[in-house]
């Protein structure tokens, strides 16, 4: 797979950005925040009518049977204007999860309404600081999940979720239906993510994957999502590298352009730097999909992709001085976003781990 | 197999044959004049094996491959700790400098020959005491005399000037017109009268680079490389090679790999250092930005490969891993506590931390210093506006010193 993108690539970019940017708006994203439970409907409908729900998924089950490195260019996309919904990274995680270690029955019933976008699917491992805990409090026992899974991104909206529990004596990777669960919404700095604690009791499961190649898997699914929200970061970076430069291009003061002050161009510059290693790093990691050294790719992606969104947005309302800070400005839009992505798919320390334990041999 | 592995396997076979003789174990201890000796034989050996000038024209005695050969086996080169300092500059700028400019083609073909089997050696001679970063405000004179010219002025922090035989030199020509304007560039012969080179002692303890002083140096016409007044747009030529060299991701320090055998190796608490998790976050971050870079590189070259001109990004490398480079090395020392106090001042920036910290504030200013490189990015690829410059469009010699 290489890391030079093709025509039919870079047709995807253009046409993506060009549907997002005539369809989404700070306008209609700002009512969200201080809404619980609402989502950008028009982004969703777009995703689906675009066929992103099913670009990276099988065509023998509805998909278009792209990559990882076709997603990642839409998420850029939805990352620059502001993706109005979790669900294409959550619905591309359960997907996966489902097609890599799901039976055919698993796959013919889910797969399809995963494809186009009629099923919500989320991935919910996390345990607070634990984005894949050791021993997860989740149980599993004769097919049925107990217990709480917590700050589920798109928890509220979700069909199906796969779940990391505890199995009898082995872990387990599974499949459960969200029917019946209690869904407790978070009041959120980041509503439209749609973050709820999913409380399991006795609901209807089945497994996927058990004993040890469970964690190996659950952190194969983490880190195809983690690619992907990595590319949604870069877009978010990259959004407001241009942001700031565009201000600083406009707004005088002491009789010049602000982007004449070298505290200010250089603070941009430092930006573009971030935004290019985080590109870089995010190219690589979707072209190494299926090698030995995907996790660690991955890995480094997350890492300087969080980096690049967190400073990006710090830097941005900087840049802007007082009106940075409004909430007609809409900066704070991007600041939350990097922050809520910062934490779903794991936090930088988790990631960090993960890396290093690569690197120094201390993981098979 | 591709043909590029095949290569890298290939130039990788042969630097461990001749590693032997002229790797950092065969250097230990010898003295800097024994030590250019050796590498002067290094290069011949280089040239010889068909791995000097590797992408230049073969009419000038290159091999005519492309960049990346000549990257991949500079990769390979560098993991050894081969004696090819001394002619990284000639090599790198002032050579190719000359066979794109130089007019008498059969002079050019004798000296790019002798400098690519080591005979001789080539400086480049910009900066100056009143010009650094602001090379336009250059100050030494080049006047006309009879058919030539005669040179006058100070030169600095001019690398193996010492060793050089030839240099090129920007000088100022016409004072009367404003400072870009009056500039032109010049190739002079270092052994002539009035040349006078004074080594300058680095805060490391070594002393490659010099003052040069030029009194009533005189030179031919045919010294002469660019339009009288055009010597700026050949000095940024020249730059520009500079800044696309750079292209190794641990900012030319140690590989990461030995901090995490380092990190091992050190015991802290009674448990080995590796497992501090302050330590991991640095491995962590440092891979992650190494990687970037990489692929950067990597995406570089599949685009030159193509024949398409790789993307602005290129120019962050140096940037970037040179401050990293710096701050790792003094955690690379921290970590070594009271063992960490030992110096030597000819070890190795690719391998000894020490060394690599020491010498790191020389990278984040030669070839363009950080603020350069970032008003670059933030002007050329940004777009911002250049700095308030109040010497714009003023005849040099109005410029109040």
């Amino acid at each position: 797979m290489s890391i030079l993108y093709d025509e039919g690539q870079q047709a995807i970019a253009t046409e993506s950005r060009r549907v997002l940017e005539a369809r989404v708006s700070k306008d209609e994203l700002l009512p969200l925040l201080e809404a619980s439970g609402e989502y950008h409907t028009a982004f969703w409908e777009t995703a689906k009518e675009q066929g992103w729900t099913a670009l990276a998924l099988p065509e023998a089950y509805g998909g278009l049977d792209l990559g990882l490195a076709e997603l990642g260019l839409i998420a850029h996309q939805a990352g620059r204007t502001l993706s109005g919904a979790p669900f294409l990274t959550s619905s591309f995680g359960a997907a996966k999860a489902i097609e890599r270690y799901g039976s055919d029955a698993q796959k013919t019933r889910w797969l399809p309404g995963l494809a186009s976008g009629e099923i919500i699917g989320a991935v919910a491992f996390a345990e607070g600081a634990n984005a894949l805990p050791a021993a997860p409090k989740l149980t599993f026992t004769d097919d049925r999940i107990d217990g709480t899974a917590t700050g589920v991104a798109g928890g509220l909206a979700a069909d199906i979720a796969i779940v990391f529990a505890n199995g009898p004596g082995m872990p387990v990777l599974a499949i459960a239906e969200l029917a019946g669960v209690a869904r407790t919404a978070i009041a959120s700095f980041d509503n439209s993510r749609l973050f709820a604690d999913l409380g399991f009791t006795g609901t209807p499961a089945e497994a996927l994957v058990t004993g040890s190649a469970a964690r190996d898997a659950a952190l194969h699914i983490l880190a195809l999502q983690a690619v992907v929200t990595a590319h949604e970061q870069t877009g978010g970076a990259e959004a407001l590298m241009e942001v700031a430069r565009d201000y600083a291009l406009t707004r005088r003061a002491f009789g010049q352009l602000i982007g004449g002050f070298q505290s200010v161009k250089h603070r941009i510059a430092e930006l573009y730097g971030l935004v290019e290693l985080a590109r870089a790093n995010c190219i690589h990691a979707a072209a190494r999909a299926e090698t030995p050294e995907f996790i660690l790719a991955a890995a480094a992606a997350r890492l300087s992709a969080t980096e690049a969104y967190d400073t990006a947005a710090r830097d941005c309302v900087q840049v802007h001085g007082g009106i940075g800070v409004t909430w007609e400005a809409g900066l704070h839009l991007h600041m939350r976003r990097a922050r809520s992505l910062a934490l779903e798919q794991g936090n930088s320390l988790f990631w960090e781990d993960i890396l290093v334990d690569r690197l120094t041999g201390e993981a098979a | 197999m591709s043909n590029l592995d095949a290569y890298r396997s290939k130039a990788a076979a042969w630097l461990e044959s001749v590693r032997p003789t002229f790797g950092k174990c065969a250097r230990k201890g010898l003295s800097e004049a024994d030590d250019l000796a050796l590498g002067r034989r290094y290069q011949k050996a280089k040239f010889d094996a068909g791995y000097a000038g590797i992408n230049w024209p073969t009419e000038y005695g290159g091999q005519g491959l492309t960049h990346l050969e000549k990257v991949t086996f500079e990769a390979e080169e560098m993991k050894h700790g081969f004696p090819n300092a001394y002619f990284g500059i000639s090599l790198g700028m002032p050579v190719p400098i000359l066979m794109q400019f130089g007019e008498d083609k059969d002079f050019v073909r004798e000296r790019v020959l002798k400098a690519l089997q080591g005979e001789e050696i080539w400086c480049q001679l910009f900066s100056e005491p009143a010009g650094g970063s602001d090379l336009a405000g250059l100050r030494t004179r080049a006047e006309t005399d009879g058919n030539g010219w005669k040179l006058n002025g100070q030169k600095v922090w001019t690398s193996w000037a010492q060793y050089s035989d030839y240099g090129v030199i920007v000088a100022r020509t016409d004072p009367n017109v404003p400072k870009h304007k009056g500039l032109t560039y010049f190739w002079v012969d270092m052994k002539a009268p009035g040349v006078t080179v004074r080594p300058i002692k680095l805060a490391g303890g070594d002393s490659h680079v010099n003052e040069v002083f030029f009194d009533d140096v005189k030179i031919g016409d045919d010294h002469r490389m660019s339009p009288v007044g055009g010597g700026f747009a050949v000095a940024m030529a020249t730059l520009m090679i500079e800044r696309y060299v750079a292209t190794d991701s641990g900012g030319f320090g140690p590989h990461l790999d030995l901090f995490i055998d380092l990190a091992k190796a050190t015991d802290f608490g009674g448990k080995p250092a590796i497992e501090d998790s302050r330590i991991r976050q640095q491995i962590a971050r440092n891979y992650a930005m190494r990687s970037g870079l990489d692929a950067i590189t990597a995406r570089a070259m599949l685009m030159m490969q193509a024949g398409m001109t790789p993307g602005p990004e290129g120019s962050l490398n140096k940037l970037v891993s040179v401050r990293s480079r710096q701050k790792l090395s003094e955690l690379a020392i921290d970590l070594q506590g009271s063992s960490g106090f030992a110096y030597d001042a000819h070890g190795f920036v690719k391998d000894n931390w020490t060394n690599s910290w020491i010498n790191a504030p020389t990278g984040r200013i030669a070839g363009g210093a950080d603020e350069m490189l970032l008003n670059t990015i933030a002007e050329k690829i940004l777009g911002l506006p250049q700095d308030h410059r109040p010497d714009k469009g003023v005849p040099f010699n109005q410029i109040p010193a």
